[in-house]
């Protein structure tokens, strides 16, 4: 049976018909994982005996006929960053290696309580930070359209994971652009949703007024499912929302294209962008207007500001997040130091990665007495200021499209020795995770080279359905997002 | 020389709320197993997230306004970083920019102590030093990290060790009225940080000691102590280095209760940098100006409230109305007692009779026998029939007071209590002339005494006392013995 090729529906269907058993689906994808990710690198960890017990108490279920969760008899990869009681959460980084979490995280729980399978954790920047994978404590992704190639970040195992079929669907989080932007790289969707739409409870914190957790999938009618279950108020997350949750899956067809005013703005397509990937995503909009859409000439003029807005209120934040990560309490730690400052400066000196050590930098030094109005006050006014400019636009425009990254899966190695070209990688993304908007990533073609195009459908706040809504249709009339590299 | 001491003090305060200030453990964590009232959340674990317990940032407020604050619309947490291995987090979430109050002040006799604001913070962890096979080890009890905090930051307003102890003695006397802290000083759930230095005016100049923060005071006398002993410490200091307060030279002392003297723990270069900023985990929280009403009319009445009220409502003298405001709950005992008189004439008479009893035989009682006052045991109506029974002048205020804690310790009524140990006066004249009459015809010589000396009479009423059995009303057999004689 080709597992890879059906959907959802028919999985839950051949289910239930006991045509195939859960132990079955998940050991086809335990083996999947066994031949293909030694390729790929995209897991941490495989988690074989979870899913098998998993899928185990999915056939028992069926077997005396009791309910079955909405997930039931699905494959699920889960970014390292989001903690998995009794399974190693490692964040992809050496200094919290060996960590077996007492608790999961709330969106994961969620999903667990649907009867998803986990198959394993995946590879991405260490906590999340970076935009390649390659910041990794451990080791880099590799893209599966090409394996020389990265397959972006932070959230790049999750990504690979998806693109190669190692899952059904897999967890990612997005801070400035790590669900949108390997999703691109990888020709997979991917969803960031509005801040505070999922908990952030469990999840290693990066930067806490960014983060959002989110999900990667084939297709925009699969992430409706899976976000309707993981969204909503979590009594742990101050931050997660009250809004009530639509029920995504059936409002797939409520937005008429016909007179959707779709806003293209000039910022994201000029500069650094390659001019393969504008006319890709140029293509995309077009084949809206060819179905009734308008499309509207914008302009965000403070785009521009976005990575400087970003670089310094995000390691603000992570200089503290990291705080907690002293070797006392979870980790490993260098043992036999003088004293207690030697302890601290001997565990984090060695086993923190040098993008996590110049992020702490970074976030410590604009927060400074001195520094910090001409830095971080700065930087909140001028955030206050990108979120009012989509406020504004999106009074005139249903919905913002735009390019997720400037350029197509990059060589491994081309930019790491340049640190401020990788921040740039981000250029397109991260003016949404400081507004706080959500937005959806779909795949639109691919470059000469065969590696994946991608664009964002950008919403006003919790417009998830909206954005999901186009994205189904747009999927209805293209199979990009059925196109599978070959491996 | 002229010398003025120039103290502020912070003071941070444990509220007894249910559960922690970001997490739902309890709270308790006195004589608790360690880490054993611990969650991710206060054990600082990865993805852990903290949520705020409003009850106490709205205690926090209730404090606030008690102390005349003004409360914040809007209000935010933020991070104070620093390390520690207590510190589970590796940053503190405290209030900096924008606390719930500010802005309030305590009067002590007449002199206005400023407060700057109060906040709320979350407590750390402990650690415990202890030495194992020879081996110096550190352990960290996690249960008190994350218990709620309140921090009371007055201005330098405070001139001598004696205010500070008034200060502090006011303070708690507030919270614990509030009912939101034990506040024991000797328990930790009260703390006191006093900065101390001195202001020296010299041959026309003006001369500021190095600011000194004292830390470790964990008893009333010991914040009197320490600043007595700073005070002297930085004069002398003073008189051989001449040097002055700048803002570099603040620095850290603890204070060595067993020595009786403070000792340098840390000198500063110029404040800490803790790096405070918005804490992102929390949204900022809203109080409308309806909250903050609705938060100041749960506070009961006051200390100062009920002294007033004592002294012009219940006539009582300065002093007693002190003593019986001291304590809320003996307070409120106290005035369920004078309420219970209807009689407004009488008000005020019945409110010194109780007092007396309250604060003469029974204080006494419950001190010798080391127990506090048991509203169970204190039947208003007594108190009515023993205050018009002494009215009536048949019972003495000597007895009053003995029946009072017979009364108290059997719950019987004061006047039964009287009756079967024939402590009723008898002011029926006719008994009384009858054994007048009697004891006149019993001693023959002491009439002839009184006929030469009338200030003899207190003999002839001792002996008419004696055969009534100490019922007889005194000044009656007094006044029927003389007129039988005249």
């Amino acid at each position: 049976m080709d597992l890879q090729n059906i959907n959802f529906q028919q999985i839950r269907q051949l289910l239930l018909n006991k045509k195939i058993s859960a132990k079955e689906i998940a050991q086809f994808y335990l083996d999947r994982a066994k031949n293909i990710d030694p390729k790929i690198k995209a897991f941490i960890t495989i988690t074989e005996k979870e899913a098998l017990k998993q899928a185990e108490i999915i056939d028992e279920k069926i077997k005396n006929n009791q309910n079955l969760g909405r997930l039931a008899g699905l494959v699920m990869a889960v970014k390292d960053i989001y903690l998995t009681k009794g399974i190693e959460t490692t964040a992809s980084s050496q200094v919290l290696k060996g960590y077996i979490p007492q608790y999961s995280s709330t969106v994961y729980q969620k999903l667990i309580d649907e009867d998803v399978i986990v198959i394993g954790k995946t590879n991405t920047d260490p906590f999340a930070f970076g935009c390649s994978t390659e910041n990794s404590g451990f080791f880099t992704t590799k893209n599966p359209w090409d394996l020389d190639r990265v397959p972006g970040g932070s959230s790049g195992g999750s990504a690979a994971a998806m693109s190669a079929d190692l899952c059904h669907f897999a967890l990612g989080t997005d801070t400035g652009g790590s669900i949108r932007q390997p999703s691109s790289l990888c020709g997979v969707s991917g969803l960031k949703t509005t801040y505070g739409r999922n908990s952030r409870f469990g999840i290693t914190a990066m930067a806490s007024s960014f983060d959002c957790p989110g999900v990667f999938a084939h297709t925009a009618a699969d992430i409706a499912l899976i976000t309707e279950i993981t969204a909503g108020k979590d009594e742990k997350d101050a931050t997660s929302s009250n809004n009530e949750v639509p029920r995504y899956t059936e409002l797939l067809d409520s937005v008429d294209l016909k007179g959707l005013k779709i806003g293209i703005p000039k910022e994201y397509f000029s500069g650094s962008i390659n001019e393969e990937v504008k006319d890709k995503v140029m293509e995309a909009a077009l084949e809206f207007e060819k179905r009734g859409a308008t499309l509207v000439d914008i302009s965000l003029p403070s785009t521009d500001l976005g990575i400087a807005v970003y670089y310094i209120l995000v390691p603000s934040e992570i200089s503290a997040n990291m705080a907690r990560y002293d070797g006392i309490r979870f980790g490993q730690s260098i043992e036999n130091t003088p004293d207690i400052t030697s302890y601290y400066m001997k565990t984090r000196g060695e086993f923190m990665e040098p993008e996590v050590k110049r992020r702490i930098i970074v976030g410590t030094y604009a927060l400074s007495s001195g520094y910090y109005d001409a830095y971080y006050t700065k930087a909140s006014k001028v955030r206050t200021i990108i979120k009012n400019e989509f406020l504004e636009t999106l009074k005139n425009v249903d919905v913002i499209l735009a390019p997720v990254s400037p350029t197509t899966a990059w060589k491994i190695g081309e930019k790491v020795n340049d640190p401020l070209q990788m921040y740039l990688a981000d250029v397109f993304t991260v003016c949404i995770n400081v507004a706080g908007l959500p937005s959806l990533a779909l795949p639109c073609g691919f470059d000469k080279s065969n590696l994946p195009v991608g664009f964002q459908l950008i919403g006003n706040y919790f417009e998830e359905s909206k954005i999901l809504s186009i994205g189904h249709q747009y999927q209805k009339f293209t199979d990009y997002h059925n196109q599978k590299p070959k491996l | 020389m002229k010398v003025t001491p120039i103290i502020g003090l912070e003071v941070h305060v444990e509220l007894k709320t249910k559960s922690k200030m970001f997490c739902s453990c309890d709270a308790e964590h006195f004589h608790i197993d360690p880490n054993t009232h611990t969650c991710p959340t206060c054990l600082g674990l990865p993805g852990a997230l903290p949520v705020p317990n409003i009850t106490a940032c709205e205690w926090c407020i209730k404090l606030g306004l008690a102390l005349g604050c003004t409360a914040n619309n809007i209000s935010f947490f933020e991070r104070k970083n620093y390390f520690y291995p207590d510190l589970a987090k590796g940053y503190q979430l405290t209030q900096y920019e924008q606390p719930f109050v500010v802005n309030g002040k305590i009067n002590i006799n007449d002199h206005e102590i400023r407060i700057n604001r109060a906040h709320m913070e979350e407590d750390t962890g402990k650690s415990v030093h202890i030495i194992e096979n020879g081996e110096e080890l550190t352990l960290i009890d996690y249960n008190r990290c994350g218990v709620p905090l309140v921090e009371i930051v007055t201005e330098p307003d405070i001139t001598s060790a004696q205010m500070a102890k008034d200060y502090l003695l006011k303070l708690q006397q507030i919270i614990r009225y509030l009912d939101i802290s034990d506040a024991d000083i000797e328990k930790g759930s009260m703390r006191c940080e006093p900065t101390i230095n001195l202001k020296i005016e010299e041959d026309g100049q003006v001369f500021y000691t190095p600011l000194a923060e004292i830390k470790n005071v964990a008893s009333l006398t010991g914040v009197q102590n320490a600043i007595d002993f700073e005070l002297k410490r930085q004069l002398e200091e003073f008189k051989e280095t001449k040097e002055v307060k700048n803002s570099k030279n603040k620095t850290t002392r603890g204070w060595d209760a067993a020595k009786n003297k403070t000792f340098l723990q840390r000198e500063k270069e110029g404040s800490s940098d803790y790096r405070y900023f918005p804490e992102p985990d929390i949204p900022h929280i809203e109080f409308t100006n309806e909250q903050i009403e609705a938060i100041r009319s749960t506070i009961s009445e006051l200390p100062d409230q009920k002294i007033e009220k004592y002294k012009s409502v219940y006539g009582l003298s300065d002093y007693d109305a002190i003593q019986i405001a001291a304590d809320k709950y003996f307070a409120q005992i106290y005035e369920s007692v004078v309420t219970s008189e209807s009689d407004n004439k009488n008000i005020k008479e019945f409110a010194k009779f109780v007092a007396n009893l309250f604060l003469g035989a029974i204080k006494t009682y419950l001190n010798e026998n080391e127990q506090g006052l048991d509203q169970s045991k204190i039947n208003p109506q007594f108190f009515l029939d023993l205050f018009k029974s002494v009215q009536k002048s048949e019972i003495s205020s000597t007895v009053a007071k003995q029946v009072i804690i017979e009364s108290y310790q059997s719950a019987k009524n004061p006047i039964e209590i009287a009756k079967s140990k024939g402590l009723i006066q008898v002011s029926d004249t006719n008994e009384i002339e009858r054994l007048a009459k009697e004891v006149i015809i019993a001693n023959p010589k002491a009439v002839e005494d009184y006929k030469k000396n009338p200030m003899s009479v207190g003999f002839l009423v001792g002996q008419l006392m004696r055969i009534s059995g100490g019922s007889a009303n005194p000044q009656m057999a007094k006044e029927v013995l003389e007129k039988l004689l005249q």
